[in-house]
């Protein structure tokens, strides 16, 4: 057995070793250019904008200083972070109770909700963005994170399909035993049923929080005051004039990316496995 | 009440999700589907006007050369990754499941743009296509072939395969990592039995594990049509509302944005005289694009499994 699969993978010939030797340049210069990137935000602006190939003058942290001083970096990774953890444990929350709610117990409509929580994952929140522009307006939500973190909460499609999965297919034998032993539903659900979920809640933290990390129209469209906005359009800003504000946005760029790719990088192994799970369930 | 909600415990499980649920996602696009039959910018007075904005959408020969070129970008992204990113996606998780040596490095170097905001991911590809600091044309100077430098993101009719490259090197580790674990899924017995038939190692990949990923294609290809109709970091943050040079990076998304927001930027300049009523219009008319299709896959998928 096992040796039959060392054969299987010594012999694949030289089309494959051409898609193997591509796989390394690609995967190389993905790394190369984030270095690249930050070399690039330790020197001074002009030195990048003239001699952008030439011999450095100087390298030196000053762009990362007059980020975080002058142009309060930490404000916005702040506020990034801030609706990052909110939006993701409400909609951790709401999510499992929903597809615990739809699994464990049987009544009328349960096939209606388990479709109807499914059909989100054709209604895009863009398309929406109107009227919940509207309702924002009028709950004075308006440069509020709340609006970002309530909308980005909601959308529980994937979670609550994946999580129903999981939950209906919990034997029936655990939930009695919790209930004989005088737990009641609440308490059945949050010491016994929720962590048992842990993989796929794990697996859905790192899909969504990928998402909310990034996004870019909510925040847009919701956060226009400056105290409230978020990582990616600080970023905007500096990569919007780049003549301008070249070493700013180096720097930024690298103070935004490499810390998560780090973080990435050395807990890879899980965080694929997650991504890996989610796929399968969908 | 109460006594008889507390023999319905999945009341309290279900109500939390389903509120924030029906409000914020389920709710607007039918809110949008009314708003589209008013005249109105969201200030002023609302005017019903039935279905005069569809008509005046599918009319009006400015607002419906917009929407052309933004469908035919759209449908442009939405090709490009199924003909090509998507067979690059297969045999990249075919190569990696066959245990090539690296497989770990791949992974994780393909799959960590995915953790780049967009903002940098387009910043990235200015350092990268620059007419004057960007690294390609540095390249071809150095080769030799100064005669092809340019500057690549100036040029009006590269935009939207540049916009589709950044979207895919972005992207391309997400699918992957479904492919592979949709191949994790085969049987090992059925490889090795191929393997021992003489199945060379491009023909295992078409013959047994293509048929049995088909899945997950279909559902891919349908997550590739909803993203690249509704797509908008990419083009918004390298066009600006306008959609870059003669709207070359224009999408969908965008149209409607621009439509519903104005020209400039949200809550100021450019807003037409009835922005809420004609972008909730295009915005149905999105909405009708994505659903009508998706509904067929799913019918389609359904009967199959029937």
């Amino acid at each position: 057995m096992k040796k039959s699969r060392d054969m299987m993978s010594r012999h694949h010939g030289k089309s494959a070793g051409a898609v193997k030797a591509f796989l390394w340049i690609y995967s190389t210069a993905t790394f190369m250019i984030l270095v690249y990137m930050l070399y690039h935000s330790l020197r001074p602006r002009q030195d990048i904008l003239s001699n952008t190939f030439g011999k450095p003058e100087k390298l030196s942290l000053d762009n990362y200083v007059r980020l975080i001083a002058k142009d309060h970096f930490f404000r916005y990774f702040g506020n990034s972070v801030m609706i990052l953890a909110t939006s993701l444990a409400l909609l951790v929350f709401i999510s499992s109770i929903t597809a615990y709610g739809i699994a464990r117990y049987q009544f009328k409509g349960r096939k209606f909700f388990r479709i109807y929580f499914l059909i989100g994952l054709m209604f895009p929140v863009q398309l929406g963005i109107v009227p919940v522009f509207q309702i924002m307006k009028n709950l004075n939500l308006i440069n509020n994170p709340l609006s970002v973190i309530l909308v980005s909460a909601a959308n529980i499609s994937m979670p609550v399909f994946m999580l129903t999965d999981f939950f209906a297919g919990l034997p029936r034998e655990i939930y009695e035993a919790s209930i004989i032993d005088g737990a009641g539903e609440w308490t059945t659900f949050r010491k016994i049923m929720f962590p048992m979920a842990s993989p796929i809640v794990f697996s859905v933290c790192i899909t969504v929080s990928v998402q909310i990390w990034n996004q870019f129209f909510l925040p847009l469209i919701f956060l226009q005051k400056d105290a409230a906005k978020t990582l990616p359009l600080l970023v905007v800003k500096y990569t919007g004039k780049l003549i301008n504000t070249m070493d700013l946005a180096m720097a930024v760029s690298t103070l935004s990316t490499i810390p998560i790719l780090l973080l990435f990088i050395i807990f890879s192994q899980k965080i694929l496995d997650g991504v890996t799970a989610g796929g399968v369930k969908g | 009440m109460i006594q008889r909600l507390r023999k319905k415990p999945y009341v309290w499980f279900l109500l939390p999700g389903f509120i924030l649920y029906t409000i914020f996602i389920i709710y607007p696009i039918f809110a949008a589907g009314q708003l589209s039959l008013y005249h109105w910018n969201g200030i002023g007075d609302k005017v019903f006007v039935g279905f005069q904005n569809y008509v005046d959408l599918f009319t009006n020969k400015d607002l419906m050369s917009q929407m052309m070129n933004a469908l035919k970008n759209s449908i442009t992204i939405f090709v490009l990754t199924v003909c090509i990113a998507m067979p690059v996606q297969i045999t990249m998780a075919y190569t990696i499941y066959s245990k090539a040596r690296g497989g770990n490095y791949f992974q994780v170097a393909v799959f960590s743009p995915q953790f780049i905001s967009t903002p940098v991911i387009v910043f990235i590809f200015t350092l990268i296509f620059d007419g004057n600091i960007g690294i390609v044309n540095k390249l071809l100077e150095m080769a030799g072939l100064g005669a092809f430098t340019r500057s690549w993101l100036g040029i009006p009719q590269y935009g939207i395969y540049i916009v589709w490259a950044m979207i895919t090197w972005a992207g391309i580790g997400v699918g992957m990592m479904y492919f592979i674990g949709a191949m994790k899924m085969i049987e090992r017995d059925s490889l090795e039995s191929a393997y021992m038939e003489g199945a060379g190692f491009w023909k295992r990949l078409w013959y047994i594990i293509l048929p049995q990923i088909k899945m997950t294609i279909l559902n891919l290809v349908l997550v590739s049509y909803i993203v690249s109709m509704t797509i908008f970091d990419y083009s918004y943050i390298l066009g600006g509302t306008s959609g870059g040079i003669n709207r070359n990076v224009d999408v969908m998304s965008l149209f409607f944005y621009r439509m519903a927001f104005g020209d400039t930027n949200p809550l100021g300049g450019n807003i037409s005289a009835n922005s809420m009523g004609m972008g909730t219009t295009v915005a149905c008319v999105l909405f009708l694009m994505i659903f009508v299709i998706a509904l067929i896959q799913l019918l389609l998928v359904y009967r199959k499994e029937d």
